[in-house]
């Protein structure tokens, strides 16, 4: 599975592709099944052509943790929720289920130790 | 063909361009011509004596010291800019005028943008070949930027310190 | 303290509107991101992982309430409230949008701050000793040379291109608090048997993949002729200097393949050839000199008595002297430094609170002037002994009184992946982890100096190279690991420090500095620092008991 997402250039806010606009939450983000590759490459393809409202988009690999779908990568685990040494910023602040489950979300991109580091004040 | 735009005494304007560049593997045009460091120092003698304006240039990775001894036969020396980033032709056009006494023209070629401008005149530049479509109202904007320069260069400007002596 | 004039404002207000006219031009479209991009970043503007980070350059790390304030008010209004103060003494923050960057930068012209040249393949922000002006020990005042940098450097014409970016230190005492051998050109003031004032020039230092100690090009160059001399530095490099390798493209790699001797004729060739015209007058000098001598000192006694009372009564703030206050030229005044280290917090954020009570105890306690230190911390250089009590008190109320400058906990560390879209891994928790783990103020004092410096990647942003202990962060099949060198030093006895072996997982590293603590705890002789003991030992011992228990 995979998403596409960018910088948005007006903020540099992290935004996800949703149905040909682009979304603030991972949530809300279109998931691209590994079998719809053109899709996801169309996509993507478009966004590039959006210069002027994201800067570099591409796409990233998803992982399922506990039902639900996550970054693969920590950095980008850490794009979709914020700093972890600030755990009321970025997108974090919000809350909910969906950040839950990702500062949760164990998988190839983490160790143990890892999740021993996230800070919950 | 990309224009040309000529700054004189702090006037920027499009010119004709009698100047015609010349490949390596090319055959030699009548006329005045801008060719390279090599092709300069094999056949450049002969080409002078053919009554023509002759022009070299150089690219960012030779020294000008190796044009050194013929400047004054040379009309217009053509620094290259293979990318903006790369700026080496900032030190060529400066050893060209404070070093060697150049007062031919130093033209910027390659990728010569808008936003460099400012710089290169500093550096002894008096011609361009805009590679971003800029017009000479651009340039002239771009240079006339900054109303203070806090060092000597190659352009007389006065830096900071000799307005404050003033 | 240097003040700008007005062409100093009409500098800043020129490149500011020039910047304002360029993200308008990049907002419409006109230009494209490959285009914009290395003119924000001319402007010390980043993407990163969450929003733009502006970069604002502290020249030499030096400023004044006004300005510490403002920098409070733009926490406020146009980030999270908090800035990151940096290893090159600049101040980041890290939530910013791009339409804001135009108004911010006039909110900072206004001030005469601005983000020039904080990035991008320029001649970058000067170090400087952050004790000058105040310290016993210094041969001259480094700002009045550093602010003669920072003028001839501002939009050099033709040294804004260069194969890489660049970087200079001015030290002027024994004590290098600069790290100037591992700058592209470290500059130590000195006297010779003369008295005439002059430099010894190094060059050639650097950090990141391929760290180097910089050698020494010239033993004393006379202090007149400085800038020419720079310019001829700039200019081998700038002709000679890599540019098909980014990776090879810092002056210490010319250094290194030209060799030092090689490098140094050339430079010296350039100079004979550039002669005197580009050093700056004999008046402008003497200007700039004036600007920094204003400084007068009340005559105090040596000794004061309130000092020496509260110091008894108070066990918290006596320790909060032993470690954080240090001698200072005139009788009766002390350097403070504050560090931005507490326990547990993130190494060299301050918030916009924080920023404002240091501004008004600099204002009102040490003749308005602030610096910042490369290792993220803050001093105020003037501080009578009468005023310490009431300046730790306040501090200790802001939560910025934590005793522990120099000492294991006063950790250096970058961004990290929290932050920085280079990093590999986070530094931030790991320095956290490893300060929480060293809290108790007793086992610290006792244990001395010893500097951790962690860097998120390679590039060394966290100067893990020259820690006493280095750790840098690696990523591993996208796990996060941590690589331990030993041995560094970024001071006047500069070294860097080698690997001790294989890269540990983040949860290890906490208590491989312990292990590694407690081999140098029992094996230490009188008066040995970590590194002197490590430097006596070698590697092995500690190694040992890093690993010792991994099999």
């Amino acid at each position: 599975m995979r998403a596409l997402t960018a910088n948005r250039l007006s903020d540099g806010e992290v935004v996800f592709w949703s149905q040909g606009r682009w979304v603030e939450r991972f949530a809300e983000a279109q998931l691209f099944a590994d079998e719809a590759a053109a899709a996801a490459e169309a996509a993507e393809g478009h966004a590039k052509t959006e210069t002027k409202v994201v800067v570099e988009p591409y796409l990233i690999d998803l992982v399922e943790s506990e039902g639900l779908w996550a970054p693969l990568s920590y950095r980008e685990r850490i794009r979709a929720l914020g700093p972890t040494n600030h755990p009321f910023h970025g997108k974090q602040s919000e809350g909910g289920a969906v950040i839950e489950a990702l500062q949760h979300a164990s998988g190839a991109a983490r160790s143990k130790g890892r999740v021993d580091l996230i800070r919950r004040k | 063909m990309p224009t040309l735009i000529r700054c004189e005494n702090g006037a920027f304007a499009a010119a004709e361009d009698p100047f015609t560049r010349v490949a390596d593997d090319q055959e030699l045009p009548q006329g005045d011509v801008i060719i390279s460091l090599q092709r300069f120092l094999n056949d450049g003698e002969r080409l002078i004596g053919q009554h023509r304006a002759v022009g070299v240039v150089l690219k960012s990775s030779e020294e000008v010291a190796a044009l050194s001894i013929d400047l004054a036969k040379v009309a217009v020396v053509a620094l290259d800019f293979p990318a903006f980033r790369d700026g080496r032709a900032y030190t060529q056009a400066r050893l060209l005028r404070e070093r060697y006494g150049f007062e031919g023209e130093v033209r910027a070629v390659g990728d010569v943008l808008r936003e460099q401008v400012g710089f290169m005149l500093r550096c002894g530049f008096d011609a361009f070949e805009p590679a971003d479509g800029a017009s000479c109202e651009d340039l002239a904007m771009a240079a006339r930027r900054q109303r203070h320069v806090y060092q000597r260069a190659a352009d007389g400007r006065r830096p900071a310190f000799a307005e404050r002596e003033a | 303290m240097y003040r700008y004039d007005d062409i100093d404002r009409e500098f800043l207000a020129d490149r500011s509107a020039e910047f304002r006219d360029q993200v308008n031009r990049r907002l419409a479209g006109e230009l494209t991101e490959d285009q914009f991009k290395p003119l924000r970043l001319m402007n010390g503007l980043y993407l990163q992982l969450h929003a733009y980070m502006l970069r604002i350059a502290i020249p030499y790390g030096s400023m004044d309430s006004r300005q510490l304030r403002k920098l409070a008010w733009i926490a406020r209004k146009y980030d999270k409230g908090y800035g990151h103060f940096t290893t090159r003494t600049n101040l980041q923050f890290h939530w910013i949008k791009l339409a804001d960057t135009p108004d911010i930068l006039d909110h900072l012209a206004s001030v005469d701050m601005h983000a020039i040249q904080t990035s991008g393949n320029c001649i970058r922000n000067t170090t400087a000793d952050p004790y000058a002006g105040a310290t016993p020990e210094e041969v001259d005042d480094p700002r009045v040379w550093s602010e003669a940098i920072r003028q001839w450097s501002s939009l050099h014409p033709e040294f804004s291109y260069l194969p890489r970016k660049f970087k200079i230190a001015i030290t002027a005492a024994p004590k290098d608090r600069t790290a100037a051998r591992v700058h592209d050109i470290g500059l130590a003031i000195k006297r010779n048997r003369k008295g005439d004032l002059g430099f010894e020039v190094m060059v050639g230092g650097g950090l990141g993949a391929t760290p180097h100690v910089g050698p020494t090009i010239r033993e004393f160059l006379p202090a007149e002729q400085l800038l020419s001399y720079l310019e001829a530095i700039l200019r081998v490099y700038n002709r000679l200097g890599r540019r098909d390798n980014r990776t090879k493209a810092r002056i210490k790699i010319l250094v290194a393949s030209l060799g030092a001797e090689e490098f140094g004729r050339q430079v010296e060739a350039e100079w004979a050839a550039i002669g005197a015209g580009s050093d700056l007058p004999a008046g402008e000098m003497a200007r700039i000199r004036a600007a920094f001598a204003t400084k007068t000192f009340e005559t105090l006694p040596e000794r004061s008595e309130s000092f020496e009372v509260a110091k008894s009564a108070d066990p918290a703030f006596a320790r909060f002297v032993r470690n954080n206050v240090k001698a200072h030229r005139a009788p009766g005044y002390a350097i403070v430094e504050i560090s931005l280290k507490a326990i547990g917090e993130t190494p060299g954020d301050a918030s916009a609170d924080q920023m404002e009570v240091i501004a008004d105890l600099g204002e009102r306690y040490g003749q308005d002037d602030i610096r910042v230190t490369h290792e993220q911390n803050i001093v105020l250089p003037h501080v009578k002994l009468d005023d310490l009590p009431a300046v730790h008190a306040a501090l200790a109320k802001a939560g910025l009184a934590t005793p522990n400058i120099n000492l294991i906990s006063d950790i250096i560390a970058c961004p990290g992946l929290d932050y920085c879209a280079l990093a590999n891994a986070r530094a931030i928790p790991v320095a956290q982890h490893i300060a929480e783990r060293f809290a108790n103020q007793d086992r610290a004092e006792l244990i001395g100096e010893l500097k951790i410096k962690i860097s998120g990647c390679i590039n060394a942003c966290g100067h893990h190279h020259v820690g006493h202990i280095g750790i840098l962060g690696v990523d591993k099949k996208g796990e996060e690991f941590y690589q331990l060198t030993l041995g560094g030093s970024g001071a006047e006895d500069a070294s860097v420090g080698k690997v001790l072996g294989p890269a540990l997982p983040a949860n290890r590293v906490a208590e491989a500095i312990d292990a590694m603590v407690d081999v140098y705890l029992s094996q230490r002789q009188t008066g040995e620092r970590f590194l002197d003991t490590l430097r006596r030992t070698g590697p092995a011992p500690f190694k040992e008991a890093v690993y010792a228990d991994a099999h």
